[in-house]
């Protein structure tokens, strides 16, 4: 039986091939789309999952309550994890991994810069990250051991071998290699290519004991018979042991499982996080497949007059409503699976281009069993799902209406069919809608003025020589022309790197614990980043030399401290004083989708990661840059030139709702275009069927303009009503 | 094998109700050859679709081989039709994606009768109706005789105790029309009860028998033999 109906489907389909085409690729491209997602998806899902003990790891997490808001954020201080190694025999292990730290490796006359961790010995042994050469157990045992990725070690040492090579590490000791990773997986929120031990900080003097000092990230191992549950309530209170300061804040840990997707708190609580971007792409994937399948049903039950006469038929010689029911899946099915293979191949050749439109490192590994159960899976749940409607519907025809001709297709003013029309567009218009507000919202940000200037703004950071050697570097840049103004910086002006609510000034209310950032400039900041003084001046270390410790605020500031004459006020920040020289137009350090925050502007006496260059506009950008690599080589030799444009920083601050405007915009085109390939079947199925009404008008004088509107008004009004 | 006891059917729109039979009572036994006629509207197809359990009555009784099936669900039904009654049609009524053998094949595949069985079964009624050499053709490229000839193929193939013929030659012309008249009569002779529709005294005289119907009553009957 099933063989008879697999041979009149697949006639059916041959017969009908306009009909076919348009219903296996509206279900193809609605399958690669909802396929594409769910890829995505399942890279977002499986985020440090893959831990052999991820469900013992924990990220260590701070509460603090100030002004009643409850703030919960990640680093620690250095000096946490041995209190509670000591103090929590639940814990098994503790390990400490410092912030992302770029590094120059020199080997004989290759130099190259690498991103790693400095980490505990124990992290090798915490997370999964398996070892291609080396004992994980040892590997960070000494000090001047370092571990590197597969990708490193081939970029350093070709084809040798690394491990037992040696090497300078930032222009300073020699490291040796003991182990060689496996390139880690894109599903982790680490991103490393070198661990290098903790022990090796200690001989250098940065690791530290203060507990104010929140600074680096600390993990730990739960034993197997402890519950997260019964730590809770001990760790809690950690600080009041040792921490001084603040002995009211609260440790807690957080499953590290789940601090990808869920890791964004508000007021103490989880807010959201990715997850919601996940929810929202989930929902759309779901939205594609029904759109889809809505075509299907559609397209299937318009031609139910055509098979109207064989479910007669059929059922006259015997068969049951039951039986019918299963042709007409098996049918639905096997044009699911048709268009299931072309979705397969529009996924293998689009996946490259949509993992670089999401950013992630994206594949299908087609060895493995379980995609092409889920493969399988997703046919049948689309077959069944678009073919329910019109096996119901078509199994329904009574064969005595059918087989005497006064079987008449239905033409009330609310059909199902009208109803599938209707929703699908609706779909349609929420996905488009939804982009013009991610849109809208992009281009307000895009709008509001940054209040600085973006412009032939150039920034490198301090590395190797370029500290000792700047009055040198900043002195020749001003001299050739190069730049009209140099000045050193703690952070690029697109980000702040720093804050407190520590600052103290006259008039200070003792409970004010409000945060302001805090930035740190030498010298003619204004000038080189084109800030607005609104009141007094800029920092200028030659004409004031005290200005060393000169102090500028933003308007927010000003405010904030009520100063109704801001020059001259005198603020201190961890014991030094500072004077203000002047007030500055407020201006994005951040996020340009949030209002500004209270800022100042330490001068010369503060701390600098940065060098910004304002370059000349009397030379071309190249020859600027150049003349400043020459500069920076006489200076700095043992570094390469690395720079940076401020307006190309500030333009990343709009990639992630880019991402999500493009998303969202593709997956809406798609969406329609689906829907209209439906409609478009749908409205020629419908011409089809009144080709004699046409013939009868045309003969009695109708115009092809009364014809096509008569023909269109039906499709517009639902499109319409879909709308509204 | 059909006793038909005060048999009412009625026909509802908005506007209007029509009484297609109205307390009807007939009887027809195993082996007859039962000719229905009237004019249009009379009642006769809806008599032959309540006979061929596609339809239900709205009052009276129904006996079918001694049972009463009146009352029976769609499933029951369908399952008693497919193992006792087969149709031919005025429209012939194939399936055009299905090739001769196979629309032959169809009522065998409903009745769970193993492939092997199918085949012998279905050449055994294809060269008795000399249709065989046609065996591979669509319903399309057949004439209107040759698509009658595989719809008796069709209705006898399960051996039916019962066939419904519903103007059977209404589409054909007189020579075709008088072959499938012959078919219908062979397979009676064989043993087989048909009960036909038809506005043709020449097909009507095939039969043993005429019930005449006026406004859903039977009014004459004709005994011929």
């Amino acid at each position: 039986m099933i063989k008879s109906y697999l041979k009149i489907a697949w006639r059916n389909l041959w017969r009908n091939k306009s009909f076919s085409f348009l219903n296996i690729s509206g279900l193809a491209i609605g399958i690669a789309a909802a396929s594409l997602i769910i890829v995505w998806l399942l890279n977002e899902v499986s985020y440090d999952r893959f831990h052999t003990n991820a469900n013992r790891i924990y990220n260590v997490y701070n509460a603090d309550v100030h002004e009643g808001k409850t703030w919960c954020w990640n680093t620690t201080p250095k000096v946490m994890a041995q209190a509670i190694q000591q103090d929590y025999p639940e814990v098994e292990t503790v390990v400490r991994v410092n912030w992302p730290q770029p590094l120059l490796f020199t080997i004989g006359d290759k130099k190259l810069k690498a991103t790693g961790h400095f980490v505990d010995s124990g992290f090798l042994k915490m997370f999964s990250f398996p070892l291609i050469k080396g004992n994980a157990n040892t590997v960070l045992n000494n000090n001047y051991s370092i571990v590197i990725t597969e990708s490193l070690s081939k970029k350093l040492f070709g084809n040798e071998e690394a491990v037992g090579k040696t090497f300078l590490v930032d222009n300073q000791d020699n490291f040796t290699v003991t182990g060689v990773l496996k390139d880690i997986p894109t599903n982790t929120q680490f991103d490393f290519e070198y661990l290098i031990p903790w022990s090796y900080m200690r001989t250098k003097g940065w690791d530290d004991e203060f507990w104010g000092n929140n600074s680096t990230n600390t993990f730990v191992q739960l034993k197997k018979e402890t519950t997260l549950a019964s730590i809770t309530p001990k760790i809690k209170t950690l600080r009041s042991k040792y921490d001084k300061e603040s002995p009211k804040m609260e440790t807690f840990l957080y499953p590290i499982s789940r601090s990808y997707l869920y890791g964004k708190f508000d007021n103490g609580k989880e807010s959201g996080g990715r997850i919601e971007t996940i929810r929202l792409f989930a929902i759309i994937a779901i939205f594609i497949i029904l759109i889809a399948c809505i075509n299907f049903m559609n397209l299937s039950t318009a031609r139910s007059e055509k098979r109207a006469k064989e479910v007669g038929i059929r059922k006259v010689v015997g068969a049951e409503k039951k039986s019918l029911i299963g042709q007409f899946l098996g049918e639905s099915i096997l044009i699911s699976f048709i268009a299931g293979v072309f979705a397969l191949i529009i996924i293998s050749i689009s996946l490259p281009y949509f993992a670089d439109l999401v950013q992630k490192k994206l594949s299908i590994n087609y060895s493995d069993y379980r995609f092409w159960l889920a493969g399988v899976g997703v046919i049948l749940f689309t077959g069944l799902l678009a073919g329910s409607y019109p096996a119901l519907y078509l199994s329904g025809f009574k064969p005595v209406a059918v087989l005497k001709g006064t079987f008449k297709k239905v033409n009330a003013l609310v059909t199902p069919r009208k109803v599938l029309v209707v929703t699908q567009f609706a779909f349609a218009i929420i996905l488009i809608i939804g982009t013009i507000i991610v849109r809208q919202q992009l281009l307000n940000a895009q709008d509001r003025q940054t209040g600085y200037s973006k412009d032939n703004l150039v920034f490198s950071f301090l590395e190797g020589d370029m500290e000792k050697n700047y009055p040198l570097i900043k002195n020749e840049l001003l001299s050739n022309g190069i730049a009209t103004s140099v000045t050193k910086t703690s952070a690029p002006i697109t980000e702040g790197w720093s804050n407190t609510w520590g600052f103290e000034w006259q008039g200070k209310d003792p409970n004010d614990k409000t945060v302001i950032d805090r930035y740190c400039a030498d010298d003619d900041i204004c000038k080189t980043a084109g800030l607005q003084i609104i009141k007094g001046r800029d920092i200028d270390l030659d004409k004031y030399p005290t200005d060393s410790f000169a102090m500028l605020l933003n308007e927010s500031a000003v405010k904030h401290m009520k100063f109704t004459e801001p020059l001259g006020q005198i603020i201190l920040d961890n014991g030094k004083k500072w004077h203000v020289v002047g007030v500055v137009k407020d201006f994005i350090l951040k996020s340009p989708y949030h209002p500004i925050e209270p800022m100042i502007i330490e001068g010369a006496a503060g701390w600098f990661n940065v060098v910004q260059l304002k370059f000349n506009t009397v030379k071309s950008t190249r020859e600027n840059l150049a003349a400043a690599e020459t500069i920076f080589k006489k200076y700095n030799p043992s570094y390469p030139f690395e720079y940076k444009f401020v307006d190309e920083q500030y333009a990343k601050k709009f990639d992630n709702e880019k991402r999500t405007g493009k998303l969202a915009g593709l997956f809406a085109f798609l969406t329609i275009f689906i829907s209209c390939l439906g409609l478009f079947g749908l409205a020629s199925y419908m011409a089809e069927t009144r080709i004699k009404e046409i013939g009868v008008r045309k003969v009695l004088g109708a115009s092809v303009f009364s014809i096509t509107s008569m023909l269109s008004k039906d499709f517009l009004t639902l499109v319409i009503i879909a709308r509204t | 094998m059909i006793k038909i006891t005060g048999l009412e059917k009625y026909y509802r729109t908005e506007e209007v109700e029509t009484i297609a039979l109205n307390k009807l009572t007939i009887d027809v036994k195993e082996g007859e050859f039962v000719a229905v006629m009237g004019p249009s509207g009379c009642g006769k197809s809806t008599l032959l679709n309540i006979l061929g359990l596609l339809d239900d009555p709205d009052g009276g009784s129904f006996v079918f081989n001694g049972i009463e099936v009146a009352g029976f669900n769609e499933r029951k039904r369908a399952d008693l039709r497919k193992k006792n009654i087969g149709f031919v049609f005025q429209s012939f009524n194939l399936i055009d994606e299905l090739t001769v053998f196979e629309n032959v094949e169809l009522p065998l595949i409903y009745n769970n009768v193993k492939a092997t069985d199918r085949k012998k079964r279905v050449e055994e009624v294809l060269d008795n109706l000399k249709i065989m050499h046609r065996r591979n053709h669509y319903p399309q490229q057949l004439s209107g005789g040759q698509q009658q000839r595989v719809a008796v193929a069709r209705a006898v193939v399960n051996n039916p105790k019962l066939i419904l013929a519903d103007e059977p030659t209404g589409n054909l012309d007189s020579s075709n029309g008088n072959e499938v008249m012959q078919l219908l009569t062979e397979l009676n002779e064989k043993g087989t009860t048909i009960v036909m529709v038809t506005h043709s005294e020449h097909d009507a005289r095939y039969s043993h028998r005429i019930i005449r119907m006026l406004d859903g009553h039977a009014v004459t009957e004709n005994i011929l033999i």
